[in-house]
């Protein structure tokens, strides 16, 4: 690896915590090329670490640690947006709060500035990157998931001397056995005109993650009808999807909240909810027409 | 290898793994108390501290990462002995409870009212949403922040 900093695990060493933990390295890449040779070179022993809100918890849900790190944050490419005419592209180590803040003035980037400004709580949205949140194939609850299907995300994957274009709904089908050594580098999304929204249910107002969230993005044409939607569930299943059979209801014709609420009804029984402690999988499901009447209303009013 | 950390000013060293989270060793190899490893999910908040003067919760943050950072805990926020604004409004308004979330709603509006001197109640409640306190004293806090905001 190259001379950038390398913290070593001793084993012999603790702290004597009461959460203990499995000892691991920590290499702090400072360039792409650097942390792409880093993770090529550790194979499956070594991970990136983004924000650390997932992998800081491993022995909470009684997994052990990678024994290597190989941290991504201070790459400057990766944690740059860049927004030009047509295209918005976002680092995979951009934070939630740096994401909010950036696509603050553009409102047809709405679902994915919530999605990013609402999840969680202040401080763990200035730590949790959206890289994170799309690698992460066990966080059924990550907000930012439906928000980019919804928006037609494509990510770029990166490996030493080698890069490759998806789009994301590809993305999470492969994600959970992407080889070692291969980097979600960046998010690209093509500037539209449309309108979205991203309706989401915590259990308390904020701070918890939500049982459901839908996204949605529509454009219309002159006579106001919907000319193309595109709705994305999360948090219901196990990873997060379009509905493509209520997208392809509601156009043709007004955007109307209510309606589109008695169409998703008619439809919901299309997912399968994923039953936890906090909430049991029929409430995920059933809540699901609520939550597209107020995505329906937010985006009216965007 | 020894993680050398600056904590309230001072230059510390530490033989913990790399990946240890930064509150076991502010606690275990500093003494510094003050920040709590209560849900160590970074939902509660308790264990917040400012890592290049943002609010950081410890408990997600390894101690490898805060190695080039100035980190202040609850500990090094009164100089000299005389306490900030914060302090003492919410000394002022009786608003410490338990003292197990204390901490963290310190330094978070610490944080707060740095950035944002003309804070609003919603200012201060939007803030505090990720700090938890369990005996539910919200109310008093919120209103020793809305003090110390018309104090300066």
């Amino acid at each position: 690896m190259p001379a950038h900093p390398i913290f070593r695990a001793d084993p012999t060493e603790s702290t004597g915590a009461m959460n203990t933990h499995s000892p691991a390295s920590i290499y702090v890449a400072r360039s792409l090329p650097a942390a792409l040779d880093a993770l090529n070179e550790c194979g499956s022993a070594g991970a990136p670490f983004a924000g650390g809100t997932w992998i800081m918890r491993s022995s909470i849900r009684h997994e052990p640690h990678k024994p290597h790190y190989i941290a991504i944050g201070k790459i400057p490419e990766l944690t740059a947006i860049r927004i030009d005419a047509d295209v918005v592209e976002i680092g995979a180590a951009v934070t939630h709060a740096a994401l909010t803040w950036a696509l603050a003035d553009l409102r047809e980037f709405d679902v994915l500035a919530t999605a990013a400004g609402r999840s969680a709580n202040p401080a763990i949205r200035a730590m949790a990157t959206i890289g994170g949140n799309l690698s992460t194939s066990e966080f059924a609850a990550a907000d930012c998931v439906p928000a980019l299907l919804c928006l037609d995300a494509e990510v770029e994957v990166s490996s030493p001397g080698d890069q490759e274009r998806i789009g994301l709904e590809r993305f999470l089908k492969i994600r959970p056995t992407l080889e070692a050594g291969r980097l979600l580098t960046r998010i690209i999304l093509p500037r539209r005109d449309r309108n979205t929204a991203h309706a989401r249910l915590p259990l308390r107002k904020s701070g918890d993650y939500p049982a459901a969230i839908v996204s949605l993005a529509v454009s219309f044409d002159a006579a106001a009808r919907v000319l193309a939607a595109r709705i994305a569930v999360g948090s219901v299943e196990p990873v997060a999807r379009r509905w493509e059979r209520l997208e392809a209801a509601l156009v043709g014709r007004p955007l109307d909240p209510a309606q589109a609420a008695e169409v998703a009804a008619e439809l919901a029984d299309e997912f399968t909810g994923r039953d936890s402690v906090d909430m049991p999988a029929w409430y995920r499901v059933c809540v699901l027409p609520s939550l597209v009447r107020r995505a329906a209303v937010a985006a009216l009013n965007a | 290898m020894v993680l050398t950390l600056t904590v309230n000013g001072d230059r510390l060293s530490s033989a913990a793994d790399p990946i240890t989270p930064l509150v076991d060793v502010l606690r275990e190899d500093f003494h510094l108390t003050g920040a709590k490893p209560v849900c160590r999910e970074g939902f509660c908040g308790a264990c917040m501290v400012l890592v290049d003067g943002a609010p950081t919760l410890s408990c997600l943050m390894p101690a490898a990462l805060a190695d080039d950072c100035e980190i202040r805990t609850v500990e090094g926020l009164a100089v000299d002995g005389a306490l900030t604004p914060i302090q003492a409004a919410l000394e002022a308004c009786d608003a410490v409870q338990c003292g197990m979330c204390f901490p963290g709603m310190v330094v978070t509006l610490t944080h707060l009212l740095m950035i944002k001197p003309g804070a609003t109640r919603d200012d201060i409640r939007a803030a505090l949403t990720g700090n938890i306190c369990r005996c539910t004293g919200y109310e008093r806090i919120v209103e020793a922040a809305l003090l110390a905001v018309a104090m300066k």
